[in-house]
């Protein structure tokens, strides 16, 4: 099965779907996520509702990966960049030669991947799917469409709520899905049927993060503060901030390698991609960047679209 | 027109008014168009309110569980805003109300009073048929006019707004689970299966509403959170949608036309 997010050898959570879970599912109406004008597409592509889908999966959560291999010491690399291969990190160091030493004055700086982070996210993420495929499996659908997908930080309870939603369809007149991995796709609509006319057929959705933190040397600091110190009296020139630049560039490079090795042959669509950073304290900052979209596979020729009419709106 | 006991007097004179042809709605003129286009015609503005009270509930700290008290409060709550809503429809002589919306206020003057509201517009099917549900009342939809149309030319027919609730306290950890994981990013498995069976709890109640109506299905779910006023470990899981019937004979849909805006 094509599971995104999860960890190589992460089983999963199979068969710990709740109770209410199959009573639901057994009941005699389907229910569906999808807006009216997505419905109506869905039925117009030969597509059937059979039932909202869903999976859910909270993680604890926190930044400091104890019990991690890549945890040594205070920071998970020592000085100098010894991360493990494939892993990224970079060192900095202070430029005014050693003379200027004070709790204020950070002598060096570090930007490193937080891959125990990227694992615990992908558990949390997969778990999730898992679920959402295994109810979708019980209600014998083909495939999951309009798949929608949040996480949410539950602050006061130090834990994150990873959630999948989507709706469960079967292919009319199709036999029926021998115990395969149903597929599973971001788009609904008329979205998902120009998929199709193309020449695409959805495979599963695929949704990766990067973690990047960043601790920032004295003149990453400065810049970002504005001031050369905390006595300082001048303020500094508009110029980049190299340090976060690299760690943002690296996290958003991050990403996009952490989907190439899921895709394999196929190809991502609609990919979205979503950078947030989060200040823990004064220096210390984690880039997050989520990638996320729908593996699709060729099948056929593309078929070209009929010549689009102009309109114009009244209102 | 033979008022429902329950409605306010100055809801009977407005409803009278309304019978003598005036009509009030809050469709814009894009959603007018098309339920005109549909074949009804809106008939007025109903409304249905309920001052509740929803007290407390005694819950364990350390106990994920179903405040069934709470539930219980939250969906008679809806139920009578929906209801008195319905009743101004049929009093209308109304098929059905589009465009529900359900919301909650809360009150300066009301501790642990919550006002509950459901507000829509009547239409009447113009060729005289019926379109009441299976249960002989109006139905009621949250869908748009542009909606409406939609569904309709899919061979469904909306039966009502459906909605199940579930109230759920979920468990504080103690010392020990915590100590247990610290600076661990895992699974909790304790708090997913409680979130996880109150979201399936409140969308079974839905579900099982739409059986009622005899509903094929149900279209448009929606899935709100909410911790009104009872802290962060209380939660109401609210699923809403609207129930529908695959009306007798099929129905071949158009395939969509292409097309390109010329507006900016």
């Amino acid at each position: 099965m094509d599971e995104p997010g999860r960890p190589d050898g992460d089983e999963g959570a199979e068969g710990d779907l709740p109770e209410a879970a199959g009573r639901r599912l057994g009941g005699g109406s389907f229910s569906s996520g999808l807006t009216v004008p997505d419905f109506a597409a869905c039925l117009q592509m030969g597509l059937r509702p059979v039932g909202l889908v869903q999976g859910f999966c909270v993680m604890q959560w926190g930044w400091y990966g104890a019990g991690s291999p890549y945890m040594r010491g205070m920071t998970p690399y020592s000085f100098g960049g010894s991360a493990p291969r494939g892993v990224y990190s970079e060192s900095y160091r202070c430029p005014h030669g050693g003379y200027v030493y004070s709790n204020e004055h950070r002598i060096w700086g570090q930007n490193y991947q937080q891959p125990w982070v990227e694992s615990a996210w992908g558990q949390g993420f997969g778990s999730a799917y898992t679920r959402l495929v295994e109810e979708a499996q019980e209600v014998g659908a083909h495939g999951v469409i309009g798949v929608v997908d949040s996480t949410r930080h539950l602050a006061e309870m130090n834990v994150t709520e990873f959630h999948i939603l989507g709706t469960a369809v079967v292919v009319e007149d199709a036999p029926a899905p021998g115990g395969g991995t149903p597929w599973t796709t971001y788009l609904a609509g008329q979205r998902l049927a120009k998929l199709v006319e193309a020449g695409y057929m959805p495979v599963s959705v695929v949704a990766v993060l990067a973690s990047v933190r960043v601790w920032a040397y004295c003149v990453t600091e400065m810049l970002m503060e504005g001031t050369v110190s905390v006595w300082g009296s001048g303020y500094l020139p508009v110029s980049e901030i190299e340090q976060l630049s690299r760690a943002h560039i690296a996290a958003r490079s991050l990403a996009r390698e952490h989907v190439r090795g899921q895709l394999g042959t196929d190809d991502l669509q609609g990919a979205q991609i979503v950078a947030n950073t989060q200040r823990l304290s004064q220096g210390d900052e984690v880039i997050e960047c989520t990638l996320r979209g729908s593996r699709v596979r060729r099948f056929k020729d593309f078929d070209p679209l009929p010549a689009p009419r102009p309109t114009v709106r009244l209102s | 027109m033979t008022q429902p006991p329950d409605l306010p007097k100055e809801a009977g004179h407005r409803l009278e008014q309304l019978e003598h042809g005036l009509f009030t709605s809050d469709l814009s003129v894009n959603e007018f168009l098309l339920i005109k286009e549909a074949g009804f015609h809106p008939l007025g503005f109903v409304m249905g309110s309920s001052i509740y009270h929803t007290g407390i509930q005694a819950r364990r700290w350390n106990k994920s569980q179903e405040l069934t008290k709470l539930t219980e409060a939250m969906y008679n709550a809806r139920e009578l805003a929906m209801t008195r809503m319905e009743e101004e429809a049929d009093a209308l002589g109304a098929d059905g109300v589009v465009g529900v919306r359900l919301d909650v206020n809360y009150y300066e003057w009301g501790r642990d009073a919550a006002e509950f509201i459901a507000v829509g517009t009547a239409v009447k099917a113009e060729d005289g048929t019926s379109h009441r549900n299976a249960l002989g009342k109006p139905f009621t939809s949250d869908l748009s006019g542009q909606d409406f149309w939609t569904i309709m030319q899919t061979g469904y027919v909306p039966q009502g707004l459906v909605m199940g609730t579930c109230v759920f306290h979920i468990a504080h950890r103690g010392i020990g689970q915590a100590l247990g994981t610290v600076g661990q990013n895992v699974e909790l498995p304790n708090f997913t299966q409680a979130l996880y069976e109150a979201r399936e709890l409140a969308m079974t109640r839905m579900q099982d509403e739409a059986n009622t109506l005899g509903a094929t299905g149900i279209v448009g779910v929606r899935l709100e959170e909410k911790s009104h006023q009872w802290g962060s470990h209380t939660i109401e899981f609210l699923s809403l949608g609207t129930a529908v019937k695959k009306s007798a004979g099929e129905v071949t849909l158009p395939k969509p036309t292409t097309v390109i805006s010329l507006d900016n």
